[in-house]
């Protein structure tokens, strides 16, 4: 038996510039606000740019771009939902919508498998991809399948979210992705603990984003997203990356 | 034609599995279409069609077998098919089509109506198995029909 799914995916990335994945191992930390404020603002500025929401159980980046799911446009595959001008999605709720998604190991890895070989990107600046908290399927996997998968690794300057996050920038490291910078995200006070964190293990801190109580009322409209404060950190942080 | 996006990789497939032999040697490819993902069998047979042709054997015939959907659940251990299945819309099956793993979302036991349940046959796309001429001295020959 051979699954052919894998073989195609290089060709389904090969019009997108760079493929980046925005994780932390630990939850609630700001992952899908990153990810999606990042995109809308580089949208903004004329970049092509791909979300691809990983977080397959807890999607939530369509809220974020304010993007009502629903079953996708298709053409020699399936097209990524248009939010926008230069922004397109792809997000498991455009399949399941918001029923609960319950899936085992080797089912979340047919459906990346899946959505990565069908999906048509076209030609993107950036693919951002945002995962899901935890290092489990979707990390391993992407890794697999995208050689050239890059890194963004967000993180509060909670002990509760650096003890983990430590946890994933090792696992990066031995897993050969490079880790292009560090965020620290919700700061309030001084960000000095992520920015040890990202000292000790060689990458760059490239972006601090405040907290920002303000953003809940920006869910759901992407003119108000691409206007936050976040969003005009996030930029800075990815133009620290060359994005 | 999302069927078309699966072809490709079909046939992306058959060239990597071809890497140390004759592509002109080869004679058919079987491929075991799960059920569950409803593929339409006349476009994608078309599709495999068509990019065979821009390969280097594009004599090869693409064989299509259906495999049933068997599912298995987790809670009471039932299995059951995809016709004793109740409960599948259009827009349901349109999903489980485009990604089956949406099957999860509106799916359940139909003895314990459990949602902890696993797709055991007939998910998607596999190639079962290829044939190619022995003797690996082939000339490329026309498109098979």
């Amino acid at each position: 038996m051979i699954d052919p799914r894998g073989s195609v995916i290089q060709r389904r990335l090969a019009g997108v510039a760079r493929v980046v994945a925005v994780c932390s191992a630990k939850g609630g930390v700001g992952k899908t606000l990153c990810t999606t404020a990042a995109g809308a603002a580089l949208a903004a500025r004329g970049r092509r740019v791909g979300i691809l929401d990983l977080d397959l159980q807890g999607s939530t980046a369509h809220l974020f771009l304010g993007s009502a799911p629903g079953l996708p446009e298709e053409d020699k595959g399936i097209l990524p939902a248009a939010v926008g001008d230069n922004l397109g999605l792809v997000s498991a709720a455009m399949f399941a919508g918001n029923r609960a998604l319950a899936l085992r190991g080797p089912e979340i890895t047919d459906a990346i498998l899946e959505l990565m070989a069908v999906t048509q990107w076209g030609d993107r600046d950036v693919l951002l991809i945002d995962m899901p908290p935890g290092i489990g399927e979707e990390v391993l996997d992407l890794a697999r399948l995208v050689p050239r998968l890059e890194a963004l690794v967000v993180s509060t300057p909670s002990a509760a979210s650096t003890l983990v996050v430590e946890r994933l920038l090792a696992f990066l490291a031995e897993m050969k992705v490079p880790v292009r910078g560090v965020i620290a995200n919700m700061v309030r006070g001084d960000e000095a603990s992520v920015r040890e964190m990202a000292r000790r293990f060689g990458v760059p801190l490239v972006g601090v984003v405040g907290w920002e109580p303000e953003l809940e009322q920006a869910l759901g409209s992407l003119v108000r997203l691409r206007q936050s404060k976040a969003a005009a950190s996030l930029v800075e942080a990815l133009e620290e990356v060359g994005l | 034609m999302h069927e078309w996006a699966l072809a490709e990789a079909v046939v992306e497939a058959t060239a990597s599995a071809l890497e140390t032999r004759n592509p002109a040697c080869l004679r058919s490819v079987t491929v075991s279409v799960g059920e569950l993902q409803a593929i339409d069998h006349e476009i994608f047979t078309f599709a495999l069609n068509t990019l065979r042709e821009q390969r280097p054997f594009r004599q090869a015939v693409y064989r299509l077998e259906t495999e049933p959907a068997r599912l298995r659940c987790g809670a009471c251990g039932t299995e059951w098919g995809l016709s004793e299945t109740a409960g599948l819309d259009s827009e349901s099956r349109e999903a489980i089509h485009f990604l089956p793993e949406a099957a999860h979302a509106f799916v359940r036991c139909p003895r314990c109506a459990s949602p902890d349940f696993q797709v055991t046959a007939g998910r998607g796309v596999r190639i079962i198995s290829i044939t190619v001429d022995a003797s690996g001295s082939c000339a490329e020959g026309p498109a098979s029909p």
